[in-house]
């Protein structure tokens, strides 16, 4: 049988030279869930731009049911039934449901005006024809990220996509509704359609997938069926070892009460409540886990305790005084550091030099301050410090941050936040996209804080990582505690999971004396 | 001239004709900036636009003794200087800001130069003879008493306006280019993700907007007065970007922001009758823009205060059910 | 890194340089067009300004003056504000240093000067604190809210100067002459002699050439040395940076369109107390909408700011000097000066040379456009 699609021999070469894809013989069957692996950095999403026309290959040849084919853009990836569904959404806020999915396409009626009723139809048709389920006139600013990735789905199936590829899909699904995307992708692999589906997560290439590749360093490893593979086995041929997480972690010796937080609550500025009387205590010497699927609070939460956002009401102590509704300096001068969830919009000034982003906090003070001036020696001797500390890989420090790979961004914040000796660590998303030399470096970090006496508080949308490097783990889900894991090692992913998804609950009572 | 005298000039027919008279100028720039706004870029260089249409206008028709074709030269000149802001905006990448004040300079040299190159006066072009759009006579309205002073009679432009506002909108909610275009401007990405051409569409609103621009322009110089003067504008396409942001972004919101600016203008006007010094008077828009700004932001600001102070009262009580 | 800031000035360099011939280029193709003595015309452009000492005087005062409102603009064009309010803060410096001048019976010159100057510097400044005000605490737009302010302060300078200035009776709208005694001596000492002669007679180069230089000195100062700076500069890399590591954004905001506002007003103050020594009718005609230009020709950066000033004012004073000297209008250098912004903001304008860097610094497309013109990398050095 002809595969539906055939990738031969391709290499591609950005124009700086690196190259992402060194000839890769990649071809999926019809009808089939094809999980594409592979770490950060392996050239999978390269790959699959240049089968949806986002780039162009250097070298090699595509081919479509046999035929030889060439997408100069991702229209032309689409006009031959072609989809894909990116990790980061496109779709326009103030619209509608319907008018993101027809968006592009829509259907006209009379004198050639929109027809904006079958534009609703078409999408309820669509939602209901795959268990895609959607509100077709919700406006999108008001839907919850599952249902707008369900919205992107329902965008590519409107446009007669075959094949799907879905970019890492999973990242922001709790696990209760990766089971509902593996319903959906069942269904549509059922009514003919065909799926490439892109992740890190070998469990779920288990649980969904016909047929499984690795690639790694720009290199196609092999493609196996998933039934004769085991996840152990992807992992070696992944990274070529063990990629278990594996956090040399100290006996806990818990102390003191640092941050208290009571009863805090946030109303968002469309006055949408996303956090209900929050209350918790954090500790010297103890990393507490946040767990809950991105958007039910955290952001927000962080953001409250940061000085960032004011509180409705409630509440945040650190060592007795309070925190909430300050200045993000004067929380800062209460001895709270804060790794932001997205590095590139709060962590940094890309354009301006190492150095400068490492004394955002600092240089007010002396021994940056020298009068009415910086003291640009100091400025230059703790980035020549901080570079080698956290090994940033960086000739010097005077280079724009956006020189730096993601993982090398992400030290500088680590640097900055970790030498400021804080009493209270935020750590939002800390190894969120990099690699994993940097995630296991940050994680050694973030540890050795904890044991050193700071008291830790993450936040991860990474399950795994709340619970390996935990101590104490909550769970959240829109807005509210929803229970408390005195010991996070006792804990298992499907039970927390229950938790992040507001089925299972503990009662005030329960969780009084752990929080 | 009593406070009375006033009252009774504001509330009459007259001051109603001579609101529409100079709120058209504002109106039809203002609508060529909604258009670029939406679509991701905000146009500065609506007031060069401006001057270069009137001074085209006035100049082809003069020489053509053709009102139409004049018309038509001041069109294709202001889509022209759109189009120079497109290749310098989209294509070279630069600022927008930066290209809207060269723009604007170039076209206050130029139409000046040109000006003096043509008829040796720096002034004004008033030994041209150039024509006028016609002035239109509304049937019936016309001999109702009060309705036909305020709204009969005026400059063709005056009714294009309110027209093509109308259009625009449709265009802009009803029709697949104009969703296009909304879509382009808040997520361009997006846009282009389904095959939305997004440089094309950011061209076609920058040459709408140099269209809306040209036709106010021609306006000041074909309707309004019938000679170009120099930097007649003054200062008409950057109030029009302020009703813009006053009107909400929507077509009609802009079409009433930009009625209060020229009813605001006219009132000046009116009270300059009055033994007050005219500058007193005519600061009186420019001070009320920036208090409509200062209020549309506090009662911005103010909603979102409010939404937590009901929350705070609203969860507070409740707390106290739960309590007792 | 040094290798990288050569290769990216230098290409700066040839980019101006060639936006510059471009333009005057263009220029002249305009003058053969219409000029009867279009070469004469030309040379009167392009020579002009040294042609003559009153006309290298000219170029000077014109020059300090496009320095003052270039430095405003690139304070708050560093924190990436908008801001257009440099003319109306500078109509009202004029209006309030003139005045002071004029009206304020301090006897001693030097006092008298001192306070006009300064209250020149503080109008701006308040004028400055008004659209910061607003954008920072109400987030109104700038460039609205300034675009109203110049025509207030307009109407405001029209209104005092008919109505109270204006002596009593003229036939022309306009101040007496300050009184010699308070006006702004020549920057030439006295006991330079000959020189002082040759300057103070010919020329009005004032003490405001050495506060033009205080200025830009200290503009440099403030934005790279002192923590203000990299408050200013940190806002305008990343606002929500900068507010995340705990800058009072609103507060730096608000201050960087007042001492914006400050040198813009020390700009009017030299209009009226350098340049023309009375107040005048229509005084500025659109010099704060050509700071940006100065501002953006210099980068924002203070330093460079005298030198694209300098550039600036040579076209403008050679404009004056083609249109008395030929028949050739001034107005023809503002189409030219139109096309210099627009060649030289244009980002997209010079590929080649980009790539080319690019490929020197073997870095990729990151690092070469990072590192050119707004770039930290030129910051703490």
């Amino acid at each position: 049988m002809t595969p539906v699609i055939e990738m031969r021999n391709i290499v591609k070469m950005y124009s700086n030279g690196v190259v992402a894809n060194k000839g890769i013989n990649f071809s999926v069957e019809r009808g089939e869930i094809h999980a594409l692996v592979g770490e950060n950095g392996a050239g999978k999403s390269t790959l699959m731009k240049i089968l949806y026309g986002l780039e162009q290959p250097t070298e090699g040849e595509l081919l479509l049911d046999g035929k030889t084919v060439e997408f100069k853009s991702p229209q032309e990836a689409i006009a031959n039934g072609i989809g894909m569904v990116h990790q980061n959404f496109m779709l326009v806020p103030s619209f509608t449901v319907a008018e993101n999915v027809v968006l592009g396409a829509e259907p006209l009626g009379k004198g050639g005006m929109l027809d904006t009723k079958q534009a609703l139809q078409v999408t309820a048709d669509l939602s209901k024809q795959y268990g895609l389920r959607v509100d077709a006139d919700a406006v999108l600013d008001s839907i919850n990220v599952g249902m707008r990735q369900r919205v992107e789905i329902l965008k590519m199936l409107y446009r007669g996509a075959q094949i799907l590829i879905l970019d890492e899909p999973t990242a922001v699904l709790t696990p209760q509704e990766t089971q509902e995307l593996f319903v959906a992708v069942r269904a549509l692999v059922d009514q003919g359609k065909t799926v490439v589906f892109i992740t890190h997560k070998l469990r779920e290439v288990k649980e969904i997938s016909d047929r499984v590749t690795v690639m790694r360093d720009g290199k196609l490893i092999g493609t196996q069926n998933t039934a004769d593979t085991t996840t152990e086995d992807m992992a070696r041929m992944m990274v070529g070892r063990e990629v278990f997480l594996n956090v040399n972690k100290a006996p806990q010796n818990r102390g003191d009460k640092v941050m208290e937080v009571q009863n805090l609550s946030y109303v968002s500025e469309v006055g949408r409540v996303m956090l209900r009387n929050v209350s918790f205590n954090v500790y010297a010497g103890e990393v507490l886990g946040i767990a809950g699927v991105e958007g039910n609070g955290q952001t927000e939460l962080v953001e409250v305790l940061t000085g960032l956002r004011p509180a409705a009401s409630g509440d945040a102590m650190v060592h007795g005084k309070v925190v909430t509704s300050k200045t993000p300096r004067e929380v800062r001068m209460a001895g709270v550091a804060h790794i932001p969830e997205d590095r590139l919009t709060n962590g940094l000034a890309l354009d301006a030099s190492i150095e400068e982003n490492l004394i955002v906090d600092r240089y007010f003070d002396p021994p940056f301050r020298k009068g009415l001036m910086i003291d640009r020696k100091m400025v230059l001797k703790q980035g020549q410090d901080l570079i080698e500390e956290f090994n940033i890989r960086t000739p010097n420090g005077q280079l724009p941050v956006t020189s730096l790979s993601g993982g090398n961004m992400q030290k500088v914040i680590v640097a900055r936040e970790f030498s400021s000796n804080p009493k209270v660590l935020i750590a939002s998303q800390p190894t969120r996209g990099i690699d994993v030399g940097a995630t296991e470096f940050i994680r050694d970090q973030l540890v050795q804080k904890r044991t050193d006496g700071a008291a830790v508080l993450l936040i991860s949308a990474d399950l795994l990582e709340v619970m390996s490097l935990s101590d104490r783990i909550i769970a959240v889900y829109e807005g509210e505690i929803t229970g408390v894991f005195p010991d996070a090692a006792s804990v298992s992913e499907e039970e927390l999971g229950l938790y992040m998804l507001g089925v299972k609950r503990q009662s005030f009572e329960e969780m009084e004396a752990y929080l | 001239m009593s406070f009375n005298n006033i009252l009774q000039s504001i509330f009459s027919a007259l001051f109603v004709a001579s609101v529409l008279r100079i709120s058209t100028p504002i109106i039809l720039p203002a609508l060529g900036g909604l258009v670029s706004d939406l679509s991701g870029a905000i146009n500065i260089a609506l007031e060069g636009t401006m001057l270069v249409a009137a001074f085209t206008g006035v100049v082809v028709s003069a020489y053509t003794e053709s009102v139409l074709l004049g018309v038509i030269a001041g069109i294709l000149s202001g889509l022209l200087v759109a189009a120079i802001l497109g290749v310098f905006h989209l294509h070279l990448k630069t600022d927008i800001i930066l290209a809207g004040i060269a723009i604007n300079i170039m076209a206050t040299g130029g139409t000046i130069f040109l000006l003096y190159v043509l008829t040796g006066d720096k002034g004004n072009s008033s030994s041209l003879a150039s024509g006028s759009m016609p002035f239109i006579d509304i049937p019936l309205i016309k001999d109702i008493p009060f309705l036909g002073t305020a709204f009969s009679g005026h400059n063709i432009l005056v009714y294009v306006s309110f027209l093509l506002t109308w259009l625009l909108a449709v265009f802009l909610y009803r029709t697949r280019l104009g969703v296009h275009l909304r879509a382009v401007g808040e997520n361009a990405e997006a846009a282009a993700s389904v095959g939305i051409n997004v440089l094309l569409v950011r061209w076609i609103a920058l040459l709408m907007s140099g269209f809306f621009a040209s036709l106010g322009g021609l306006n000041m110089s074909m309707a309004y007065l019938t000679l170009f003067q120099r930097d007649m504008t003054a200062g008409r396409g950057f109030i029009a970007l302020a009703a813009v942001y006053l009107g909400g972004r929507k077509p009609w919101g802009v079409l009433i922001a930009a009625i209060i600016f020229g009813a605001f203008d006219a009132l000046s006007n009116q009270l300059g009758s009055l033994d007050v010094a005219p500058q007193l008077v005519q600061v009186i828009p420019y001070v009320a823009t920036i208090v409509a700004l200062v209020v549309y932001n506090i009662r911005q600001k103010a909603v979102a205060l409010e939404r937590m102070r009901s929350f705070q009262e609203h969860e507070l009580t409740a707390q106290q059910a739960v309590g007792d | 890194m040094r290798k990288i800031f050569a290769n990216a000035a230098v290409r700066e360099f040839i980019r101006i340089v060639l936006a510059v011939s471009i333009a005057l280029l263009l220029g002249l193709i305009v003058t053969l067009l219409v000029s009867e003595d279009p070469w004469g015309a030309y040379k009167a452009f392009l020579l002009g300004p040294l042609s003559k000492f009153n006309r290298f005087g000219d170029w000077i005062e014109e020059s300090i003056t496009l320095i003052f409102v270039g430095l405003s603009v690139a304070i708050v064009f560093k924190a990436k504000q908008f801001s257009l309010a440099a003319e109306g803060q500078l109509i009202l410096g004029a209006l309030v240093s003139g005045s002071v001048i004029l009206f304020v019976p301090i006897e001693s010159a030097f006092l008298r000067i001192t306070v006009a100057v300064l209250a020149a510097a503080a109008v701006g400044f308040i004028w400055g604190v008004i659209p910061g005000y607003l954008k920072a605490y109400l987030d109104a737009n700038e460039i609205v809210s300034t675009l109203m302010l110049n025509a207030i302060a307009l109407k405001m300078y029209d209104y005092f100067l008919t109505y109270h200035i204006k002596p009593e009776g003229a036939g022309y709208t306009a101040s007496d002459f300050l009184p010699k005694a308070y006006q702004v001596p020549s920057f030439m000492p006295k006991f330079a002699g000959n020189l002082y002669e040759m300057f103070s007679k010919q020329t009005n180069i004032t003490h405001f050439l050495y506060i033009m230089i205080a200025a830009c000195v200290i503009g440099w100062f403030l934005m790279y040395r002192t923590p203000f700076g990299y408050e200013l500069r940190m806002i305008g890399a990343n606002i929500k940076f900068a507010r995340y590591g705990g800058i009072n954004t609103k507060q730096v905001i608000v201050l960087a369109f007042a001492i914006s506002g400050i040198f813009a007003g020390l700009a009017g103050a030299h209009l009226a107390q350098g340049i023309h020594n009375k107040l005048i009718l229509n005084i500025s005609m659109g010099l704060g909408f050509e700071g940006i230009v100065v501002a953006t020709m210099a980068r924002n950066n203070p330093l460079f700011v005298p030198l694209s000033g300098l550039a600036y004012g040579y076209l403008r004073a050679g404009a004056d000097i083609m249109e008395r000297s030929s028949d050739m209008s001034r107005e023809m250098v503002l189409v030219v000066q139109a096309l210099i912004i627009l060649l030289v903001s244009a980002e997209g304008i010079l590929p080649v040379i980009q790539q080319r860097v690019n490929l020197n610094n073997g870095k990729g497309d990151g690092v070469g456009t990072a590192a050119v013109p707004e770039g930290g990398s030129d910051v703490i050095q």
